[in-house]
């Protein structure tokens, strides 16, 4: 996964301001539970240190811990039902069940937002939608990788 | 017992707080989180603590005042406003390893080679740069970039790097080849003349004209001529004997000097409020 596509954690603050408002004290990468989030460990002194999620190595679980602690306020402490981080997109050409071979429900059962973000098109084909929080999970459990997480700051 | 002497009470001070900042990000790993962060901006068991500049360049890209933040950069202004910079000299694991430096150059380097800049007087060059970083910020930069020159922040970023993340920084060679420099111009050239965070905290001392310092009494002053000990204890070239703002400005009061004079005069000492006429 290349770098410039990284996540945001859950309740970050659109991009510019999120980036004005980080400390980079890294408190966040300290108390996430599930070891998902990382400090930027490149030479861009604009971003080095700033909070990161890799979806495809570790995804955001929406505990919100992180953004209940942030000092400043990058991350705004939000019901996990407002997290916008990203949004999944689904390539059909490449799922499991939209072609037809297994009726694979990995994505549907492992997302946070069961039933509002992956819905089952007539109880058997999987669909992400507008309430997605962008989180990954469904990016990290997919067994064909047709799922990919992009950031809300390249979603157009 | 004898009293243990000012320098043993601050190296261990030093030493403790370096080596916690390589314990802390460990236990974080383990998700033990009652102390953590860095040192732009620390949790210690409920207690915000600030980098000052940090949390200015944060409140005024924003317009914007979080009261954790305030506190935190509160808390350690004033600690700088009663007590001067002793952040550099007790705290700050960069100032360690800096003094350590220094120590090593004055052993291994010859004699007679004295240094490339003793004499010249570090704060002006310091808000020169400080004030050139600032503007940069200003006009360029959203995130708070002078963070990026913090040496203890990158002191126990790298730790975090390492026990958080498994990633070795290569900040490290940024950090190390500072020191060499700094090692072969037997001169703290970092915390003389380059590190901005230093500024708000000197400017916050300068504030209070009975802030702890370092006074000298020169009735007892024994040494009359040449290089006196308290100014070769200086490592930051100062000399203790010429009392004047600019000194001043620079000290961190970190007692070498008084240390040093014990044995001769004890013509120096700590004091609060204004220097002795």
């Amino acid at each position: 996964m290349s770098s410039k596509r990284f996540l945001r954690p859950p309740g970050a603050r659109p991009e510019r301001e999120f980036l004005a408002r980080c400390l980079q004290c890294g408190q966040c990468a300290q108390v996430c539970p599930f070891y998902c989030i990382y400090m930027h460990t490149g030479f861009n002194p604009f971003i080095s240190g700033t909070p990161q999620i890799d979806p495809r190595k570790a995804p955001c679980h929406l505990c919100m811990h992180c953004s209940e602690i942030c000092p400043s306020n990058a991350l705004e402490n939000v019901p996990k039902e407002k997290v916008r981080m990203g949004r999944a997109e689904l390539d059909r050409t490449k799922c499991h069940t939209w072609q037809g071979f297994i009726i694979c429900r990995s994505c549907f059962e492992r997302c946070p937002l069961k039933g509002r973000a992956i819905v089952l098109e007539k109880g058997i084909y999987p669909a992400i939608t507008e309430k997605c929080a962008g989180c990954g999970v469904c990016e990290h459990v997919c067994p064909k990788k047709a799922i990919v997480t992009i950031p809300t700051r390249f979603v157009t | 017992m004898k009293k243990p002497s000012i320098k043993t009470c601050r190296r261990f001070l030093q030493v403790f707080i370096a080596l916690a900042f390589v314990i802390i990000p460990y236990l974080n790993s383990y998700r033990i989180n009652l102390f953590r962060g860095n040192f732009l901006c620390f949790h210690a068991a409920g207690l915000p603590l600030a980098d000052p500049l940090a949390v200015l360049q944060v409140s005024v890209k924003n317009w914007y005042l979080s009261p954790k933040l305030l506190i935190g950069a509160g808390i350690v202004l004033s600690i700088a406003f009663a007590l001067g910079t002793v952040f550099c000299s007790w705290i700050c694991p960069y100032g360690l390893l800096s003094e350590l430096v220094h120590g090593l150059s004055k052993k291994l380097l010859p004699k007679k080679f004295k240094g490339f800049v003793t004499k010249r007087k570090g704060f002006p060059i310091k808000i020169i740069i400080f004030g050139l970083g600032f503007l940069g910020f200003l006009l360029f930069s959203t995130t708070p970039v002078l963070n990026q020159l913090s040496m203890p922040a990158w002191y126990s970023r790298i730790f975090q790097f390492i026990f958080v993340q498994h990633h070795i920084s290569l900040a490290i060679l940024f950090v190390f080849s500072v020191l060499l420099v700094e090692f072969f111009a037997r001169n703290r050239i970092w915390c003389r003349y380059v590190c901005p965070q230093a500024v708000l905290l000197v400017l916050a001392k300068l504030l209070n004209s009975r802030r702890l310092r370092v006074v000298y009494d020169k009735n007892k002053c024994i040494i009359k001529k040449g290089k006196s000990p308290c100014e070769r204890a200086c490592t930051l070239s100062l000399d203790p004997k010429t009392l004047n703002p600019s000194l001043e400005t620079e000290c961190t009061n970190c007692g070498d000097c008084i240390v040093a004079c014990k044995k001769m005069g004890q013509a120096l000492e700590y004091r609060f409020g204004l220097s002795t006429e």
